[in-house]
């Protein structure tokens, strides 16, 4: 195995174009056991850990950009997520323990794609860009698209950063708190939620994490909710509409009834926080 | 083999590695720090904690190769002029200390949160070692003595 420390993007492409059977490692909380566990042969390892045009958070007119190398304890201890984007720092916060968040990138958690990767709900609600770079130029491509992994990383391709409009409404997270041990645990459910100056929805966007193969967009409790006022009785059947597309999602799984009434509780749990949060003035 | 340069505990090394050499490998094997234990080997447990550039890592989770141009701190680079640091100090005399094979690692997290936060709460305490796991003590024991050791830098 040949290693590499890249020291810019081009560098690195280069490399992706040059060895056909490259492996990239940022913070290498995934490549590291795989390579362990012979599970990955790599003809040559990239690392990008110490990139520094990978690294940062930048805001550009409306729009936020974050680094695809940037650390997880780097996204929690940034000032720009302390208002509207809270959720996306509290989920980065929740991540592993500090050892991981120091070195665990938010490129890798949608590169790996684990389903219970925790900062892609609340990226899904952002509606993210994900941005590559290879030799043949830029590639866009919604983080929604790719995680339905039609479209997957090319080999010669490197995820450089992650793009999304900075919201009006209120991003939040949710995770179920039980011992990592428990892998079935890791289900989490984000919101973005702007309301009218009548208390309306007058925007949602609901995602999960660990509720199917991979984190996505809940269509169908957004539809719901939309226009609605949030109470008892549209929390309620915002609840039922999901548990019913798990349901169907996950049919026959012996998970299933332990995850539809866990996922009541979290889904229950975001949206009177934004009830509650909305009786305050957010100033 | 590839040669790397790094510093440990303020002192200067260049060592030739395995590729495939995790950083835990290098410290353990080739510079013998062996106050960095390996537990899980796979991120969990934290017994292989050293602080890389100012912040913890579990050193089983990074590749040597990484470490390229890292300054790395160890247990063994805590004490100074044959006195024990404050936080090791207070592991000792609260009595947080039962087979030993977390403490490096835990004193190490430890001294990352108070280097950033001095005063931490109880609940910060917990949170900043909850990367480490211990399977003697029951933790308790081990948060009194961080908070022993709180504000251990405007006493020196
Ligand atoms: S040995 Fe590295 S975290 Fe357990
Ligand atoms: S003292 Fe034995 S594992 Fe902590």
């Amino acid at each position: 195995m040949i290693v590499h420390r890249g020291k810019t993007i081009e560098e690195v492409i280069e490399l992706l174009a040059k060895y056909k059977d490259s492996k990239i490692i940022a913070g290498g909380t995934d490549v590291i056991l795989d390579i362990k566990d012979n599970k990955i042969f790599p003809e040559a390892l990239i690392d990008i850990s110490s990139i520094e045009e990978l690294k940062g958070i930048e805001l550009k007119g409306d729009f936020i950009e974050i680094g695809a190398g940037t650390t997880f304890t780097e996204i929690a201890e940034d000032e720009i997520f302390e208002k509207n984007l809270h959720g996306l720092k509290k989920a980065c916060k929740l991540i592993g323990s500090p050892q991981i968040r120091n070195r665990g990138t938010v490129g890798g958690n949608i590169v790996n794609g684990s389903p219970a990767a925790d900062s892609i709900p609340p990226l899904l609600c952002l509606e993210s860009t994900l941005i590559f770079e290879s030799l043949e130029g830029i590639r866009k491509v919604k983080l929604e698209d790719y995680l339905k992994s039609k479209y997957r990383i090319k080999e010669h391709e490197l995820l450089t950063k992650i793009r999304f409009k900075n919201p009006e409404g209120l991003l939040n997270f949710i995770k179920l708190a039980i011992r990592k041990a428990l892998a079935i645990s890791r289900m989490s459910i984000a919101t973005l939620i702007e309301l009218d100056e009548e208390e309306k929805v007058k925007d949602i966007k609901v995602a999960s994490g660990s509720l199917g193969r991979y984190p996505m967009r809940e269509l169908e409790v957004e539809e719901f909710l939309l226009g609605t006022i949030l109470g008892e009785y549209t929390v309620d059947e915002a609840v039922n509409i999901l548990q019913n597309a798990m349901e169907k999602r996950l049919k026959g799984r012996p998970t299933l009834p332990y995850k539809k009434r866990a996922v009541k509780s979290l889904l229950k749990e975001a949206l009177n926080q934004r009830i509650r949060s909305s009786r305050r003035v957010i100033s | 083999m590839i040669e790397i340069q790094l510093t440990v505990n303020g002192k200067d090394y260049t060592v030739n590695i395995e590729e495939d050499k995790r950083l835990l490998d290098v410290l353990r094997e080739d510079l013998g720090f062996t106050g960095v234990k390996e537990g899980c080997s796979e991120g969990e447990c934290g017994a292989c904690t050293v602080i890389m550039d100012g912040k913890t890592v579990n050193s089983c989770m990074v590749m040597g190769f990484q470490a390229n141009g890292s300054n790395i701190v160890t247990i063994e680079g805590l004490e100074k002029d044959g006195q024990l640091h404050p936080i090791q100090q207070a592991f000792i005399d609260i009595g947080a200390v039962q087979c030993g094979y977390c403490t490096p690692g835990m004193i190490l997290s430890a001294k990352a949160l108070l280097d950033k936060n001095p005063n931490p709460t109880k609940e910060e305490i917990r949170e900043g070692i909850s990367g480490n796991l211990c399977r003697c003590t029951g933790y308790s024991k081990i948060v009194k003595a961080v908070e022993k050791a709180r504000g251990y830098e405007d006493e020196s």
